[in-house]
């Protein structure tokens, strides 16, 4: 499979690539690791005339020590070095976990997370990580720098907040609380490279069996991935016992509006949600964290 | 015309390319290097795995002007016609290979599993490859060959 002729820009700082973006119009295209765009390009879902890497801008591929015991991560930062890396894995192993899931070793080791990001699939693997923990982006676009909550990022199918001209530039993560137990659950029927139908990210906080903090998202269920913010409610502040844990799960199933594929129809996708909720809270509930 | 100057398989080249050609273009079309195979030619299937700078990549994705100034690992960099190397020699003995077309991805991604990991669990061996499809399905028999190039390849050292 070939692909159609195209320009190509290679960015020597993201300036740069805002300006080469602006500059090509609207069928212009940033491009990293390539593993989501280049297929679609090869199947002319996308034609883009002009592809703008970022790949190369320095700085972009760091990991560094964020405030408070977080993280900034850069954009072009892979899954295989978000996972290996040794500070991640420290202060955020739910994140380390969710980017050493992401499809087959020699994708991780080619796609980014900032690409997987902008991408917005639903069954990406480590939005609902990020999601769980609250992180956000840093959008950088012709009217200069923000931040955006990475819940505000994600606003439809395979649709993001990203403006015109914008580039993800990086992720801030917070830290997770001491004592936090957490879970990234992938649920593929079918083999291990697949999509999640059930991508689940858990983080709770216990003081005894009384549940301080939870933090719940979900990706491959929806349009997009989300937060389970009804099921957090049922679950804060509760002893947790079986009663409020299958509330939590129900809570979770009846907050989504589940896609069907050829991978599972939507009322599957809603039930694997149900079990995948009550069964990842009442393990982390009983200190069963892996 | 871009010329894209790398390294293939520890020998300095230049090669032109087409802006839009792919790496695997950039082997087989440009070097005529022939073993890395185009599969789905969309990233799924494995068979055209190389190492770029060491890593796992899928050649059919990576666009060729990429390469520029990269190292690159081609299955033609594994083991001469007079010697096999121990993975493939592996593969041969346990009959791993049935048309041989995932053949050169599956060698390629067995040995950046066994540079990062000499001793891996079946479970681990079965993860790492996942992202490598065999349509003849001798799944078994790469396990058993994978598994005995660990250990020969341990016993070297």
């Amino acid at each position: 499979m070939i692909l159609r002729p195209f320009e190509y820009v290679e960015s020597k700082t993201v300036d740069d690539a805002v300006a080469a973006l602006q500059g090509g119009g609207e069928d212009a295209r940033v491009i990293a690791g390539g593993t989501a765009l280049v297929p679609l390009m090869k199947h002319s879902v996308l034609r883009p005339s002009l592809l703008v890497s970022i790949a190369r801008v320095p700085g972009l591929a760091e990991i560094a020590p964020g405030v408070s015991g977080g993280l900034r991560i850069g954009t072009v930062t892979t899954h295989w070095a978000v996972s290996h890396a040794p500070l991640v894995q420290e202060r955020s192993p739910l994140l380390a976990y969710a980017c050493s899931r992401v499809a087959s070793p020699t994708v991780r080791s080619m796609g980014t997370l900032g690409g997987n990001l902008c991408y917005g699939e639903s069954a990406s693997d480590p939005s609902p990580a990020l999601l769980a923990l609250r992180a956000s982006v840093r959008l950088h676009g012709p009217g200069g720098a923000r931040i955006v909550p990475i819940t505000e990022f994600f606003t439809g199918f395979y649709e993001t907040a990203l403006g015109d001209a914008e580039v993800l530039t990086g992720i801030d993560v917070p830290a997770m609380p001491a004592g936090a137990r957490w879970r990234y659950l992938k649920w593929t029927p079918r083999a291990q490279e697949d999509k999640a139908l059930v991508g689940l990210a858990a983080m709770l906080v216990l003081d005894g069996r009384r549940c301080r903090v939870a933090r719940l998202a979900v990706g491959g269920v929806g349009a997009s991935p989300i937060v389970l913010t009804r099921a957090e409610q049922a679950l804060e502040g509760q002893e947790l016992d079986e009663a409020t844990i299958a509330r939590a799960a129900d809570a979770a199933a009846g907050e989504v509006e589940p896609m069907a594929d050829l991978q599972g129809s939507a009322e599957y996708r809603r039930d694997m949600l149900r079990v995948w909720v009550r069964r990842v809270v009442g393990d982390l509930a009983e200190g069963r964290t892996s | 015309m871009p010329v894209v100057a790398l390294t293939v398989n520890e020998r300095a080249v230049r090669v032109d390319v087409a802006g839009h050609w792919t790496l695997i273009q950039l082997l087989r079309d440009g070097l005529g290097l022939l073993g890395t195979k185009e599969g789905c030619g969309e990233g799924s299937c494995g068979a055209c795995t190389v190492l770029v700078d060491g890593r796992l990549t899928r050649a059919c994705l990576a666009l060729a002007v990429r390469a520029d100034g990269a190292r690159v690992t081609t299955i033609e960099g594994v083991g001469t016609d007079a010697e096999l190397h121990p993975i493939q020699d592996a593969f041969v003995r346990h009959g791993a290979i049935q048309c041989g077309f995932c053949t050169p991805g599956l060698i390629i991604t067995t040995k950046a599993l066994l540079d990062e990991n000499p001793r891996p669990t079946d479970h681990e061996i079965r993860e790492f490859l996942s992202g490598n499809f065999c349509r003849c399905a001798g799944y078994n028999m790469i396990l058993n060959a994978v598994r005995d190039a660990a250990g020969l390849l341990t016993e070297r050292r």
